[in-house]
């Protein structure tokens, strides 16, 4: 028994290489496996006991001593018997490595092997894993290379090399190459897998005999995965392949596998005692045959053998679960490499044995509780979450904060599903139907939103600049205009993103702040909202509302999509690639249609330009939108909810949509769509030059170009196209041009003036002015004699209108034209009065 | 075992027994092999099914509480009305096993009576595990009346006894001015009359420390009043039973003794192979009941009997709840005939984030006296109306220590109630006239959150952790507050104007019976509107934002609620002129108490 489980024993492997592969397998092992069931027997009444390390056989067949019928089957499919198979799972393969085929017992080499209780040939299985193993080609390498090893023996070579203990084995693979032998092996995986470890080692050996590790087959990826809910009492012992989300660990356990006596009368060491269905039995005599003194044995634990053990909590992710349940658990067992593999919060796919074992009232009572506890035998696990999406570059996010739509999967029918969709002709009409249907009317709006949710595509030149790819919109507009409504919906849809509002948002609060651990002392980096929302979306509500320290902030956000710190110490810049959608109400409560945007909102027009889109959300007193709003909600009230919403996407599919679009889909400016933007610029510009008007009027800037690439590509992008053409980019335009002439309109002229956006000041308000100044100069070149007296302002203004009769002009006019004329040192003010100088 | 082949209600396992034998045939030669069930039912079902319902065997059936926890006999059947309030996952047992020649079932049980073979002579089943407990909240009169024939024991005349004791104490108590009425089943309601109005007697003060910490954890369940209960449910599809659900399940009881020792020998590994919550629910504290039958319950169910339902008939019991409410409330009858509307709201459909058909109420301008004086009232005639009440005192301690939303403990494996997790058709009333300056801690803040999820979306969220999930709630809101409330902003604000505080009589047995029935039934009723009427209402509603901007699509969709509740509170199904009108006139005398 000892030498059995020696790594000595591999070398016996190779010194008859050729029956490795000839001779049955259940020769082979036939005496070692003799062996170990005399010594079960004897072991019977302590194994018998409730042990909860797994049963190695099905069910509860610990709990009964073999009949005589079973081990005189037993001993025809020794190696494949459920205990020796079961042992060999990686859980504990190195109790049993396979044995050495120089077993000279061949009284059975004519009769066939079966998996117990099927029909299943063990030498089929074993010759049909053997040609899996050594000639299994991926398609691709079928065409290239037809002479050159397979993948996986080239796989064992590279574990070779760097002392692996594992192969990885692809399911697709072998069900690919042999459907049978996947069927086999998903349907009894205990036995299937530890002919697998048997060829496996036996190709080592061949290749490598002094390779002394044993290397065991992972198999993961299987065909179908179950869902944890649909886990039932035909899965057990069955190949399972589970999603779910770690939710605990336990600590390590150390499992013996290995034990060593000393006897403490003659100090005798004993061979080691292996592990057998989770006992070990301690010898009761010394085996010196100078010593024999009996109950002499104690354990020596630093000469035993461990292997780490852990048991994980498997929980459902939150889309699996039906509406009105709650999520369900299983437990994982995980054994040597795979302990810690996972740690709370991850979400995984295992692969494993779904196992029962039955439970006992208590070791001495008759009665069998008629239970099971069911765990997994993890084989596999992998981590799903790297697959976020849009995250190439992600940044310590809090998990908990994760909502469900971040880790949306695409399988091959969601993606042809959307594809489909995509194909659509009204794709474009039909999202912006879908987005937030139950806000009504505002479609330019949800077109400019949706432009956002899709985003352009950054671009960063060799020299380093960048242009950002985040659209930026704003939205202004008189309170219950469901703005706020909106801003939750794009949250709720957007990939990643935090919902603020300006009132309570400190400048720290939206970028980054450092704090102190409390524990250690050592400064640390927070961050803050926009950079928790790096490649999502930032939605500020009352962004009128907030301190002018706060939004000073987002100047360097929105351009250059970077937070710079440099506090206590730390100077860093976080990167907050985020597109920013705002909402502001006007100064006075109502928007007062007389003043510009920026009169109507205190705010920076510096900040303001680094919006791509600004709307204007103003409640009109239209009767059509009402007796619209009246039908909806009427019908809202009465009607089946079904029939009110028609032809809408769901709020999944609008999701899946946007973030497999936002994944997979890089437009390009085609030629014509480039030609047609810079003719489309050049005309916007040419627009401010009125034949006959000396003012000149800004109607774009360079921003305003990026903004329209930006848009044009977000447009190609719900097209899922790979090229922006034509119609984006007019599309673009007419969205930008709606947008600017709700904000950028001259409320004087009636045209659009991108000066108003960037400074603040109307062209058509600066000759205006200008008019005022040159008028005031006029009338006090008349009227006030060089060092006379002082003239009330009010007389100049009545002189002022007696002049200009076609334009108003108010007091405040006059007063910034006196105040410049002093600062020229024209005129001095003093109160009301003026005197010239 | 053994019994009379049929009775069902002492020896339900022997019927089980006798029908599983019938169904495989044993003692025939051809035995049907149990794996032909896979688990599912082969017939003993329907012998309950027919016992209970055609036999009407349902009304000798214990009802399973602390009371008669005392005197029901393991293994006999009993039912057990509660609220599923946590989920524990499929558990599988040996459904069936070869005992010598013969097949056997372990269906319906905890412990096999004989040893059990091995692979090829058993089947492995699975059954589902539910937690249930009380209804919390839940008012006096849903209580049953056992009307269990005299020779089942000592039961009735000892639950009158233990009634009339209770009610004893009650009188001795001279402070507590309500009359006959429980409200001591749960420890929730306790603790608003703990909370709420201050009635110092030595009782309740003892269930204020068991019931603050009942928020923590459903350990204290397990005190006097509470029996939790571990139900498992065979046969029926997931979809069937839905978590916050009022079910009523019969079933086998087992309190196996024998299955304690199982903890005793558990070390570290097995432990955490067990069903962790199972190992924190001892079976002496938590009894296990294997479901036969289960249906759900609506309030009807709750109630005694059921009058027929005609339209005179229910006019005239609006008429006199309405003239009831309006004594409770001071005479103000603006407030009653809200507060009526309120009572009959209920969740018709969701549309994306809206749900519609609710009806949430901010009574206004009350001090912190008044709130009391009329919270009493009005939580006693609440108890006496409806099956299930809550009383939230939104004090800044309370809200920075209480926890309302349910959160799942993984150490426990088991979702931790609060308060907030509620069946359908909850009442709850909040006193924000209590709430003091101060500052929130996190867990205030969250709770704020969560009241206010629950005002505007009737949705609570679970949280489970690494993620949250959003339940649907469908809970009717009362708000007291001083000035309008906006930490929990209602759809409608009332300023309460109460002219008198006269004591109300207390109504007869009957007319509170007629009441529940009422706000029952009531709120059933299906509803349309005429294309007439609907072109009707649109105008009105276009005429109104035209004439103020201010209106919303909020305001109209409460007007669209009330018009709804109003005509159906006369028993109506289709709204008419006159009832919208009635909608239009309410909200004018509303409004014009706003300026």
């Amino acid at each position: 028994m000892a030498s059995d489980s020696s790594p000595a024993n591999f070398n016996n492997g190779p010194s008859s290489p050729g029956d490795s592969f000839s001779t049955p397998i259940a020769n082979s092992s036939s005496p070692a496996h003799r062996r170990r069931r005399g010594r079960r027997q004897a072991s019977i009444p302590s194994s018998a006991a409730a042990t909860p390390s797994p049963n190695p056989s099905r069910f509860a067949n610990s709990s009964s001593t073999p009949t005589p019928s079973r081990s005189t089957r037993r001993g025809r499919r020794p190696a494949t018997s459920p205990t020796p198979a079961a042992a060999a799972t990686p859980s504990s393969t190195d109790d049993f490595p396979p044995p050495s085929s120089d077993g000279g017992d061949d009284m059975e080499e004519a009769t066939p092997t079966f998996v117990w209780g099927t029909n299943i040939s063990v030498q089929d299985v074993k010759n049909a894993i053997q040609m899996f193993i050594k000639h299994f080609r991926e398609t691709h390498e079928l065409r290239n290379d037809v002479y050159g090893e397979g993948k996986y023996m080239r796989l064992i070579h590279r574990v070779l090399e760097i002392e692996g203990e594992w192969i990885d084995v692809d399911a697709h693979d072998v069900f690919n190459y042999d459907s049978d032998l996947y069927n086999k092996m998903v349907r009894y995986p205990l036995e299937v897998l530890a002919i697998f470890d048997i060829v496996l080692m036996d190709i080592v050996s061949l290749i490598n005999p002094l390779f002394d590790k044993h290397v065991q087959v992972r198999i993961h990826n299987l065909k179908s995965s179950t869902s944890m809910r649909n886990l039932n009492p035909s899965d057990i012992e069955k190949m399972v392949s589970l999603k779910g989300m770690v939710i605990r660990c336990s600590s390590i356990i150390p499992e013996i596998r290995e034990a060593v006596f000393r006897c403490i009368v003659c100090g005798y060491h004993s061979d080691p005692v292996v592990v057998d269905r989770g006992r070990i039995t301690e010898p009761t005599t010394c085996s010196n045959q100078e010593c024999l003194a009996k109950n002499s044995m104690t354990l020596v634990h630093n000469r035993c053998r461990f292997a780490d053990k852990q048991i994980v909590r498997l929980q459902e992710t939150p889309d699996e679960i039906p509406e009105g349940g709650t999520p369900h658990t299983v437990s994982l067992l995980m054994h040597d490499k795979l302990v810690d593999a996972g740690k709370p919060g991850d979400r995984v796919e295992i692969t494993g044995i779904y196992r029962a074992m039955s439970v006992r009232v208590g070791p001495t009572q008759r009665t069998v509780k008629s239970l099971f506890k069911t765990y997994i035998d993890c084989l596999h696990i992998e981590k799903t979450d790297k697959s976020r999406m849009m995250s190439e570059d992600p940044m310590e996010v809090d998990k908990g904060s994760q909502r469900v739509e971040d880790d949306v999967q695409f399988d091959e029918d969601k993606v042809e599903e959307l594809k489909e969709l995509s194909k659509q002709p009204d794709i474009y009409e039909r999202l912006t139907r879908s987005l937030a249907p139950n806000i009504w009317e505002l479609d330019d709006i949800k077109k400019g939103l949706l432009c956002q949710l899709f985003g352009g595509n950054a671009l960063k030149l060799p020299s380093g600049a960048s242009f950002r790819g985040d659209i930026n919109i704003l939205l202004v507009g008189d309170p219950g205009t469901s703005k706020s409504q909106l801003l939750q919906y794009i949250h709720k849809l957007a990939p990643r993103g935090i919902y603020t509002s300006g009132r309570g948002s400190s400048a720290v609060g939206l970028t980054a702040y450092v704090t102190k651990d409390p524990e250690t002392g050592e400064t640390v980096l927070e961050s803050g909202a926009l950079v928790l929302s790096d490649r999502g979306i930032c939605c500020i509500d009352e962004f009128d509302k907030m301190s002018d320290n706060a939004r000073s902030m987002l100047h360097e956000v929105m351009e250059q999509q970077t937070v710079s710190i440099a506090k206590a110490g730390i100077i860093a810049s976080l990167n907050a690639r985020t597109s920013v959608l705002a909402c502001a109400n006007p100064s006075g409560s109502r928007y007062n249609p007389r003043l510009s945007v920026i009169d109507n909102i205190h705010l920076p027009p510096t900040l303001l330009s680094r919006f791509d889109l600004i709307y204007l959300v103003l409640d009109k007193a239209d009767e059509q939108t009402d007796r619209r709003l009246a039908k909806h909600i009427v019908s809202l009230h009465f009607e089946d909810t079904q029939i009110a919403e028609q032809d809408v996407l769901d709020l999944a599919t609008l999701t899946a949509y946007v973030s497999y679009a936002r994944k997979n889909i890089h437009p390009q400016l085609s030629d014509e769509a480039a030609e047609e933007l810079t003719r489309g610029y050049v005309e916007m510009r040419k627009r401010g030059n009125f034949p006959g008007s000396s003012k000149k009027v800004i109607t774009a800037t360079p921003r305003q170009i990026e903004s329209l690439i930006r848009l044009s590509e977000a447009l190609a992008r719900i097209r899922f196209s790979e090229w922006v053409e034509m119609r984006d980019v007019t599309e673009a335009f007419r969205l930008l041009e709606v947008a600017m002439q709700q904000s950028a309109t001259d409320h004087s002229t009636g045209t659009i003036d991108m000066d108003l956006i960037t400074t603040g000041v109307s062209a058509s308000e600066r000759m205006r002015r200008e008019n005022v100044l040159a008028a005031t100069r006029n009338i006090i070149m008349e009227k006030i004699q060089l060092g006379g007296p002082s003239v009330r302002l009010l007389e100049l203004l009545d002189e002022l209108k007696k002049q200009s009769s076609g334009s108003e002009i108010h007091l405040h006019d006059l007063r910034n034209a006196v105040a410049t004329l002093a600062s020229e040192g024209f005129v001095v003010l003093q109160g009301d009065s003026v005197k010239r100088i | 075992m053994g019994g009379p082949p049929y009775d069902c209600m002492a020896n339900p396992l022997g019927a089980v027994r006798l029908t599983f034998e019938k169904a495989i045939g044993s003692g025939s030669l051809t035995q049907t092999h149990p794996l032909a069930f896979d688990g599912k039912d082969w017939g003993a079902l329907d012998l309950f099914r027919h016992f209970l319902f055609q036999e009407s065997g349902l009304s000798q059936v214990p009802i399973l509480n602390s009371k008669t926890m005392r005197w029901v006999q393991p293994n006999s059947l009993v039912r057990y009305r509660g609220m599923i309030q946590d989920m524990l996952g499929n558990e599988f047992y040996v459904g069936a096993y070869k005992d010598g020649n013969l097949w056997r079932t372990n269906k319906f049980m905890d412990v096999s009576q004989y040893p059990m073979g091995t692979p090829p002579d058993m089947c492995v089943w699975e059954r589902r595990l539910l937690y249930c407990v009380p209804v919390p909240g839940q008012s006096s009169w849903t209580e049953p009346s056992c009307e269990m024939e005299p020779n089942r024991g000592m039961d009735w005349s000892s639950q009158n006894r233990e009634k009339r004791r209770r009610m004893d104490d009650e009188d001795a108590d001279p402070l507590d001015l309500v009359p006959d009425d429980e409200i001591k089943s749960s420890p929730i309601t306790k603790k608003m009359r703990e909370d709420g109005f201050p009635s110092p007697s030595p009782e309740s003060r003892d269930s204020k420390t068991a019931s603050s910490s009942s928020s923590m954890s459903t350990f204290q369940y397990v005190d006097k009043d509470n029996l939790p209960c571990l139900v498992k449910i065979y046969d029926s599809p997931e979809s069937e039973l839905k978590l916050n659900d009022v079910f009523e399940f019969i079933g086998v009881l087992t309190v196996d003794s024998e299955l304690a020792v199982e903890k005793d020998d558990n070390d570290e590994l097995s432990n955490s192979f067990y069903d962790d919550a199972l190992v924190h629910l001892p079976p002496n504290k938590v009894p296990r009941l294997h479901c036969l039958v289960h249906r759900k319950l609506a309030v009807h169910d709750f109630l005694q009997s059921s009058p027929i339902m005609e339209p005179h008939l229910v006019k005239g019991i609006r008429e006199a709840l309405f003239r009831h409410l309006t004594t409770v409330l001071g005479n103000d009858e603006v407030a009653a005939h809200f507060m009526l509307l309120h009572l009959l709201s209920k969740v018709h459909a969701r549309v994306d984030d809206v749900a519609v058909g609710k009806l949430s109420l901010n009574l206004m301008g009350l001090s912190k006296e008044s709130a009391t004086v009329f919270g009493t009232r009005l939580s006693q005639a609440f108890k006496s109306l409806l099956p299930f009440t809550h009383f939230i005192p939104l004090t800044l301690e309370y809200l920075n220590t209480a926890s309302l939303a349910p959160k799942k403990d993984y150490q426990e494996n088991r979702l931790i109630p609060g308060v907030l997790q509620l069946p359908e058709g909850s009442h709850i009333m909040v006193d924000e006239t209590q709430l003091e300056s101060g500052s929130l801690s996190s867990i205030g803040i969250e709770n704020t959150k969560s009241l206010k999820n629950l005002m505007e979306f009737q949705k609570v969220e679970y949280d489970f952790q690494y993620y949250k999930m959003e339940m649907a709630a469908d809970v009717q809101l009362l708000i007291f507050s001083e000035g309008k409330s906006n930490i929990v902003p209602a759809d409608v604000v009332v300023p309460f104007q109460p002219s008198s505080l006269e004591s109300f009589e207390i109504p007869v047995a009957e007319a509170l019976e007629a009441w529940r029935w009422y706000l029952a039934t009531v709120r059933l009723l299906p509803h349309s509107i005429g294309s007439e009427m609907q072109k009707v209402v649109e105008d009105d509603l276009v005429a109104a934002r035209q004439a103020d901007r201010s209106l919303g699509s909020r305001d109209f969709s409460r007007w669209l609620t009330m018009a709804r509740l109003v005509s159906s509170s006369f028993g109506e199904t289709c709204l008419s002129l006159e009832h919208w009108q009635m909608v239009k006139e309410l909200e004018r005398l509303r409004r014009e108490r706003l300026k």
